[in-house]
């Protein structure tokens, strides 16, 4: 019989570790048609990264995110960064992406400031313009003053800079401090469907709602949440490397279960209104914690089905049936 | 299949018959293997790419677009004139001395140009904490993933013939593969010393055991988790390639390549200013390719070849010899009173470590931190221990830890809200942190949005009207 089953799984989970230094530097060079060029040290490793790092400069600079084109990962060319780990890009290089471009964006509000006759701090970079504040209708195009600046006041419009969350060293006693700059938060629930003839575990549906702060690009932080939701549940219900004598005996994908689009439920995604003041434009990341709650929450709807509490993962059908067996026959 | 192959087969006869039609006279025309395709000049353009302000906008990747029509280069994809190929001959023992190595039979072969062990690597060893792993092994081999030798060829199908011809003498040494039983008195000590336990951390707050004393319930559970491996699409790849000033460049999928190419100085006792590193793009990381691995082999192969030296790993090397999640054996004990308010939680963790310490400093760590999960809890204990195994090395892996103290820490709850007979919702409500909640480690948080995350995923889903 197919029995129904509903679990949930909250978590947090920090961004930007500061028990060492974490840095990153940045470039933001504003070309004289008003678009610019970024050059990072993190390295695109399939989360859309340099997605986020361009639309991140575009922002300080007021352009849309395709006028922004991203140089990443040469040793000879792109300054130092910590590297594409600890879900960091988003808010350690972000932070070092946006304050390299608003120091371009810097020489370009000195330059329209005699052109609009305001003071520099009266400037913003909005719609392609700098514009003076509070009166969008006194403005030039961006790509006028970027022009002007570099080749009648040769001043071209670039910007470097770095990134740290402060260093804080833990009390090595009590491990009491300050180790990461920030978290995120999240929940997930699970519906499954249990066989209780055969422990067979089906997952139906994950209702995922995660705090990243400021989503950035809400599509890629809806695509991180259904990747960790799938490695969650692989996690959960079918990977585990296996061993003898040292050996292992699955190192395969034959033998090696894993999630398929045809394992994978139904998912729905809900992002939690937030902002954290210490990120860029309020972010925070996306990348880990996507995967963290999904198999606790699997966990406890399969409890909620049929009565087992698995206790050690995977949860796989032998296991679930033992457990059903065990309390049948209590 | 059969069908589909020869369907292709005779659409791309027809597409050479057509081509040679259209052909001037006496130009023999050949379909190359990969017909570029052809794309519009005038692309489509997502509107979200050209809005201001940028943030907030769903644009699209421009990489995205480069997967779709096949035009990204992944390293598989990279060839360079003159290039070879390398393979790594890994350890027949989980734990043992290597008494030889003889490669002379592999060099004599057709198509052989070189072969490397690890007495030839500058400085053999590296590791972003401990430095104690060796890039190939030349003394002990403390897992079966070891690499012992490698081998340059023409082909790589030379190459994997070439790790056939090569003789290693081993003198085996007692292995132990439980994490718990590694701690024993008697266990081999798996890197010499007094103790295999490489890494530990401890977090205090409070008075626990005074805490359980006046708790109305204990709950006491062992939670443990296995062994998972990234299995990103792209598995570990590299290129390395000597120039004539002696300086190295080497493309690899390594996701930090700030700290890869600190790694690679190292090992090959170079200034940094004479490495090149170039991260391509990644076909998946997920945390396991935070680390070298042959590239610094490559290099060695291509300093003595003078070629550019390729080597991609095989689905196999992905999973024996790349970094795999630590499994956790967990011990929980919480302290509740009868409203379900946690006044106590004392946790003891031990981590499988595998036969080099890697990434396990972070993970240790983040792991402990994190482990009495996101709630106000006064009083807390974690102790947490790190134990070499001759098995499949632990690093990073996406969430560091987290994963496996989530399942803990969230069944338990579960655990405790069912003994209860308390709602699992309004029992993480009563116990989650909100602003200005103080961490295990009396961290003052900010940006808090559990409560907000819990009560919106429990809308959504229904949680409330909920019929079984």
């Amino acid at each position: 019989m197919i029995k129904r089953g509903r679990g949930m799984a909250c978590m947090w989970y920090p961004i930007g570790f500061t028990v060492a230094a974490n840095p990153s530097a940045a470039t933001v060079k504003v070309n004289t048609d008003g678009t610019a060029t970024v050059l990072t040290g993190t390295v695109e490793t399939g989360q859309g990264a340099l997605t986020v790092l361009g639309q991140i400069a575009a922002q300080a600079l007021g352009i849309a995110t395709d006028d922004v084109h991203v140089v990443s990962a040469d040793t000879d060319t792109t300054p130092m960064d910590t590297g594409a780990i600890a879900s960091r890009t988003t808010y350690v290089t972000g932070n070092a992406v946006m304050l390299a471009a608003e120091k371009a964006r810097d020489i370009l509000f000195q330059a329209a400031a005699p052109l609009l006759e305001v003071p520099p701090d009266q400037l913003e970079a909005r719609d392609r313009k700098i514009q003076v504040l509070g009166f969008p209708s006194k403005s030039v195009d961006i790509g006028t003053v970027a022009q002007h600046s570099e080749t009648v006041l040769g001043a071209p419009s670039i910007g470097s800079a770095s990134y740290n969350p402060p260093t804080v060293p833990m009390d090595p006693e009590t491990g009491q401090g300050k180790p990461f700059n920030t978290y995120v938060y999240a929940t997930q629930i699970a519906e499954v469907e249990v066989d209780d003839e055969t422990g067979e575990v089906e997952v139906k549906r994950i209702v995922a709602v995660h705090d990243c702060g400021t989503p950035i690009n809400p599509m890629l932080v809806e695509g991180q949440i259904e990747g960790g939701i799938s490695m969650g549940v692989g996690f959960a219900l079918q990977e585990e490397i296996l061993f003898k004598d040292g050996a292992q005996i699955n190192p395969n994908l034959t033998n090696y279960i894993m999630p398929t689009s045809l394992d994978m439920p139904e998912i729905e995604v809900e992002l939690v209104d937030n902002y954290d003041p210490t990120g860029p434009f309020g972010a925070k990341g996306a990348g880990e914690p996507t995967a963290v709650p999904t198999a606790a929450a699997i966990m406890n709807a399969i409890h909620d089905a049929v009565g087992v509490r698995i206790t050690s993962l995977p949860a796989t059908a032998e296991k679930v049936l033992g457990g059903i067996l065990e309390l049948q026959a209590s | 299949m059969a069908t589909r192959t020869k369907d292709v087969q005779t659409d791309a006869d027809e597409l050479v018959t057509a081509r040679e039609a259209r052909a001037p006279a006496k130009q023999p025309l050949t379909l190359p293997a990969d017909d570029p395709v052809a794309f519009p000049l005038q692309l489509p353009e997502s509107k979200a790419r050209l809005q201001t302000p940028a943030v907030g906008q769903r644009a699209t990747r421009p990489d995205g677009r480069l997967h779709g029509l096949g035009q990204t280069q992944y390293i598989d994809d990279l060839t360079f004139p003159h290039m070879i190929h390398a393979k790594v001959l890994r350890s027949e023992h989980a734990h043992a001395r290597i008494v030889s190595i003889d490669t002379s039979s592999a060099e004599a072969m057709p198509g052989v140009l070189a072969t490397l062990t690890g007495k030839e690597i500058p400085r053999n060893s590296f590791g972003p904490t401990l430095q104690d792993q060796p890039v190939l092994a030349d003394d002990v081999v403390r897992h079966r993933g070891d690499g012992v030798a490698a081998v340059a060829a023409v082909t790589e199908q030379i190459a994997a013939d070439a790790l056939e011809k090569i003789k290693v003498e081993y003198e085996p040494l007692r292995p132990v593969f439980d994490p718990l039983e590694a701690l024993g008195d008697d266990a081999p000590r798996i890197h010499g010393g007094d103790t295999n336990i490489y890494a530990s951390k401890v977090i205090k707050k409070g008075d626990v055991e005074k805490a359980f004393a006046e708790s109305d319930h204990v709950f006491e559970r062992r939670y443990q988790t296995q062994m998972v491996e990234h299995v990103p699409l792209e598995p570990h790849a590299s290129i390395a390639s000597w120039d004539g000033n002696g300086r190295v460049s080497i493309w690899s999928s390594l996701g930090r390549i700030t700290l890869g190419r600190e790694d690679l100085a190292r090992t090959l006792e170079l200034p940094q200013s004479k490495i090149r590193l170039i991260g391509t793009i990644v076909g998946g990381n997920f945390g396991g390719k935070n680390e070298i691995t042959n590239e610094p082999i490559l290099a060695m192969l291509s300093r003595k070849t003078g070629r550019p030296v390729k080597s991609v790993f095989t689905r196999g090397d992905e999973f024996v010899s790349s970094t795999i999640r630590h499994p956790f054996t967990m011990d929980y004990k919480t302290g509740v009173m009868n409203d379900g308010t946690i006044i106590a939680r004392k946790i003891r963790i031990i981590l499988d470590g595998g036969a080099y310490c890697s990434w396990t400093g972070t993970t240790i760590g983040k792991g402990s931190i994190l482990a009495p999960g996101p709630y106000n809890i006064d009083n807390i204990h974690v102790e947490a221990y790190a134990v070499y195994t001759n098995k499949t090395t632990t690093g990073a892996m996406r969430g560091f830890g987290a994963p496996q103290v989530c399942f803990a820490y969230e069944s338990q709850m579960d655990e405790i809200a069912h003994k209860l007979g308390i709602d699992p919702l309004e029992i993480r409500l009563k116990n989650a942190f909100s602003e200005g909640s103080s961490s295990p480690t009396s961290q003052t948080l900010q940006a808090v949005a559990i409560k907000e995350s819990l009560n919106q995923a429990a809308q959504r889903f229904g949680w409330k009207e909920w019929q079984a």
